[in-house]
C-alpha cells in the first residue's frame, strides 16, 4: 500500500522551513556586519608587509593561502571538536587546550577578543538557544582560567545552531579569508574589486585546504607555516600599525 | 623499552646521574669536565651512532630530574636524518619528568615542588632529501621547575642544493604542569606537498628555531631576551618603515631585502611565567650566534655557555 503522500510532503515542508530559518541564522553568523571585531586583525599581514615578506600581489595571494592552511591545520580541529559535542565541559576543556597551543601572544589576544565578542553576541542574538547564555554565564563566573578563544566558540555556536559539520568548518575558513582579504584592502595592497576577484580565486584553494584538514580532533592540531608564527609575533614591534594583530 | 634513560638526583647535595642507560643507536656521554669544579650540574651529550638517524630508527628516552638538580641535555653535532627507505619514518621521543621526590631520602617526599633546572640545547635537526622524521618531547614540570628548551631545524644540505627537500618532519613539544595541566603544546608539521611546498612556506629562510624559557630561576634571563629581541626587531622594522615611506615607488621598495633574521617573543602560561622565542633565519650560523648570545647568562648555572 502506498504511504500517505500528505505525511511526506508535510515533513519535507517542515524540514525545508527549518532549513530556511537556519539559513538566516547561518548567514547572519558569517556576515561581516556581525560585530565580533574581526576587522581589527590582519592575521599577520601587516607584519608580513613591514618585514617585506609580502611586497607584491603574488606575495599577497601566497600569504593568504598560507594563512588559510595554517588556520586550518591549527584551529579547524578545535572548531570540529567543539561542534561535535557542543556542551560546557567540552568547550571549557578545548578553550584551555587552545590557550596552551596558541602561544603566539599576538594571535592569542586576537583569538580571545574575537571569541569573547562572538560569545556575547551569539548569546544575545540566538535566544532560541538558551544554552548559549547559560554556558557563557557559568563560564564567566568560573574559577578556571578560561580565555574565550574564538575557534572553540565558533564551533560551539555552529553546533548548537545545528549547522552541518562540514559547512561549519568551511564557514570558519570563510570568515578567516573574508577578514584577511579585508585587511589587505585597508593596507592598500589591493583595491576592493581586485580583492573580490582574488577572494573568489582563492576560494578554490580554500576548499582543498578544507578537504585536507577537516574532521580532525583537537589533539591533532599543528602548525604548517612556522614562518607565519614568527612574523605575526613581530606585530608588537611594528613602528606604526593599523591593526591589533 | 626505552632506548635511553637518565636519572639525575641530588646525592650529598650535588646533582648526580644516578642512572644512565642507552642502547643502539643511541649513546649518552656524561663528561665531568665540561663545567668548572664546584658547578652543580650534569652535562649529558646524546650521540647517535653514525652521526645521524637512519630510516626506521626509533629512539625513545626518559629523563628524570630530581629536586633542586641542574642538567643540560645537548648533542655533539646536528642530528642528520637520512633518506627514507620506502615510507618508513625515523622517530625520536623524549619523556622528561621533574619529580619532587626522586631521592633516596624519603623525607623529601614532603617537599612541595622542586627548584630544578633542565636545559635542552641540541644542535639542529637536518633532514636530507626524502627523509621522514617524527619527534615527540614531553616535559612534566612542577610550577617551580625551570626549563630551557631549544628545538630547531635547518633546510637541508645546501651544498647538495637541498632546500626543505624532505618528505616529512613533525616535531611535538608538550609541556605539562602538575595534574597533567597543559602549559605549552606545540606541533610543527612540514610535509612535502604538490602545491604550497615547504620551500615556498619558508621563503628564503634556512633555519627555523624555537626557544622556551620557563621557571622562576629564569626570570632575569627572560626579561633580557625579550628586551634584546624587541630592540633588534624594532630597529629593523623602523628602518624598513622609513624607507617605505620615502620610497613609495614599488620598484625601489622591492630592492630592499627581507630581513636575514627575524625573531619574536611571546609570553605564555599562568601570569605569563613562560617566554617563547620564535626565529627564522637565512643561515644556521646566525641562529647559533643568537642562541649563544641570549643564553650566555646561563653560564654561571651550567659552568659553560650553551652553543659556545
Amino acid at each position: 500500500m502506498a504511504k500517505p503522500i500528505g505525511e511526506d510532503a508535510i515533513s519535507e515542508s517542515v524540514a525545508s522551513r527549518s532549513s530556511s530559518c537556519s539559513q538566516w541564522s547561518q548567514w547572519q553568523l558569517l556576515d561581516s556586519i556581525l560585530p565580533t571585531g574581526g576587522f581589527a586583525h590582519s592575521f599577520g599581514l601587516e607584519a608580513a608587509v613591514q618585514t617585506r615578506l609580502v611586497s607584491s600581489p603574488t606575495d599577497l595571494e601566497t600569504h593568504i593561502i598560507h594563512v588559510l592552511d595554517n588556520t586550518a591545520s591549527l584551529l579547524l580541529p578545535f572548531v570540529y571538536s567543539s561542534l561535535k559535542s557542543p556542551d560546557i565541559e567540552t568547550w571549557q576543556r578545548l578553550d584551555l587546550l587552545l590557550d596552551a597551543t596558541l602561544t603566539n601572544q599576538v594571535s592569542s589576544k586576537a583569538s580571545i577578543s574575537q571569541g569573547s565578542a562572538l560569545f556575547r553576541i551569539a548569546a544575545s542574538v540566538f535566544t532560541e538557544i538558551p544554552s548559549l547564555k547559560t554556558i557563557r554565564d557559568a563560564s564567566l563566573g568560573s574559577s578556571k582560567e578560561l580565555r574565550f578563544h574564538h575557534a572553540p566558540i565558533f564551533g560551539l555556536v555552529c553546533g548548537l545552531l545545528g549547522m552541518d559539520p562540514e559547512a561549519s568548518q568551511r564557514a570558519y575558513l570563510f570568515v578567516t579569508l573574508r577578514d584577511v582579504v579585508s585587511a589587505a584592502t585597508r593596507l592598500n595592497l589591493v583595491g576592493p574589486m581586485g580583492a573580490s576577484v582574488m577572494q573568489h580565486r582563492i576560494a578554490v584553494v580554500a576548499e582543498t585546504v578544507l578537504e585536507k584538514w577537516k574532521d580532525r580532533d583537537a589533539g591533532e592540531a599543528c602548525q604548517t607555516s612556522p614562518l607565519l608564527d614568527v612574523v605575526q609575533g613581530c606585530h608588537g614591534y611594528l613602528f606604526s600599525r593599523l591593526f591589533c594583530s | 623499552m626505552a632506548t635511553g634513560k637518565v636519572v639525575v638526583e641530588k646525592i650529598r647535595g650535588r646533582s648526580t646521574a644516578t642512572s644512565c642507560f642507552s642502547k643502539y643507536p643511541l649513546k649518552f656521554i656524561l663528561p665531568t669536565k665540561v663545567a668548572p669544579v664546584g658547578t652543580d650540574v650534569v652535562w649529558i651529550y646524546s650521540i647517535t651512532y653514525g652521526g645521524g638517524i637512519v630510516s626506521g630508527d626509533s629512539i625513545s628516552c626518559e629523563f628524570t630530574i630530581g629536586d633542586g638538580c641542574t642538567a643540560v641535555l645537548t648533542t655533539q653535532s646536528s642530528t642528520k636524518v637520512y633518506k627514507a627507505i620506502g615510507s618508513k619514518c625515523s622517530e625520536q621521543t623524549l619523556e622528561v619528568m621533574f619529580l619532587s621526590h626522586v631521592c633516596y631520602n624519603h623525607l623529601s617526599c614532603a617537599r612541595i615542588g622542586s627548584e630544578s633546572l633542565l636545559v635542552v640545547v641540541p644542535d639542529p635537526v637536518t633532514c636530507f632529501s626524502t627523509a621522514r622524521y617524527y619527534q615527540k618531547q614531553n616535559f612534566r614540570l612542577l610550577s617551580d621547575s625551570n626549563l630551557v628548551l631549544v628545538d630547531w631545524i635547518t633546510s637541508g644540505r645546501h651544498a647538495n642544493g637541498e632546500k626543505w627537500d624532505f618528505e616529512f618532519y613533525k616535531s611535538i613539544n608538550n609541556v605539562y604542569l602538575e595534574d597533567d595541566k597543559p602549559l605549552f603544546l606545540d606541533t610543527v608539521l612540514l610535509e612535502k606537498r604538490n602545491i604550497q611546498s615547504i620551500a615556498e612556506r619558508m621563503q628564503d629562510y634556512h633555519a627555523i628555531a624555537m626557544v622556551i624559557l620557563f621557571g622562576p630561576k629564569l626570570r632575569e634571563l627572560q626579561k633580557q631576551v625579550q628586551e634584546n629581541v624587541k630592540n633588534m626587531m624594532s630597529e629593523q622594522l623602523q628602518i624598513s618603515y622609513s624607507s617605505r615611506r620615502h620610497n613609495p615607488d614599488s620598484r625601489v621598495r622591492n630592492g630592499f631585502m627581507k630581513p636575514e633574521f627575524i625573531a619574536s617573543c611571546s609570553t605564555f602560561g599562568p601570569e605569563g611565567k613562560g617566554v617563547v622565542v620564535r626565529i627564522a633565519s637565512d643561515s644556521t650560523e646566525s641562529v647559533y650566534n643568537f642562541l649563544r648570545q641570549q643564553l650566555g647568562d646561563l653560564e654561571p648555572l651550567l659552568g659553560q655557555s650553551p652553543y659556545a
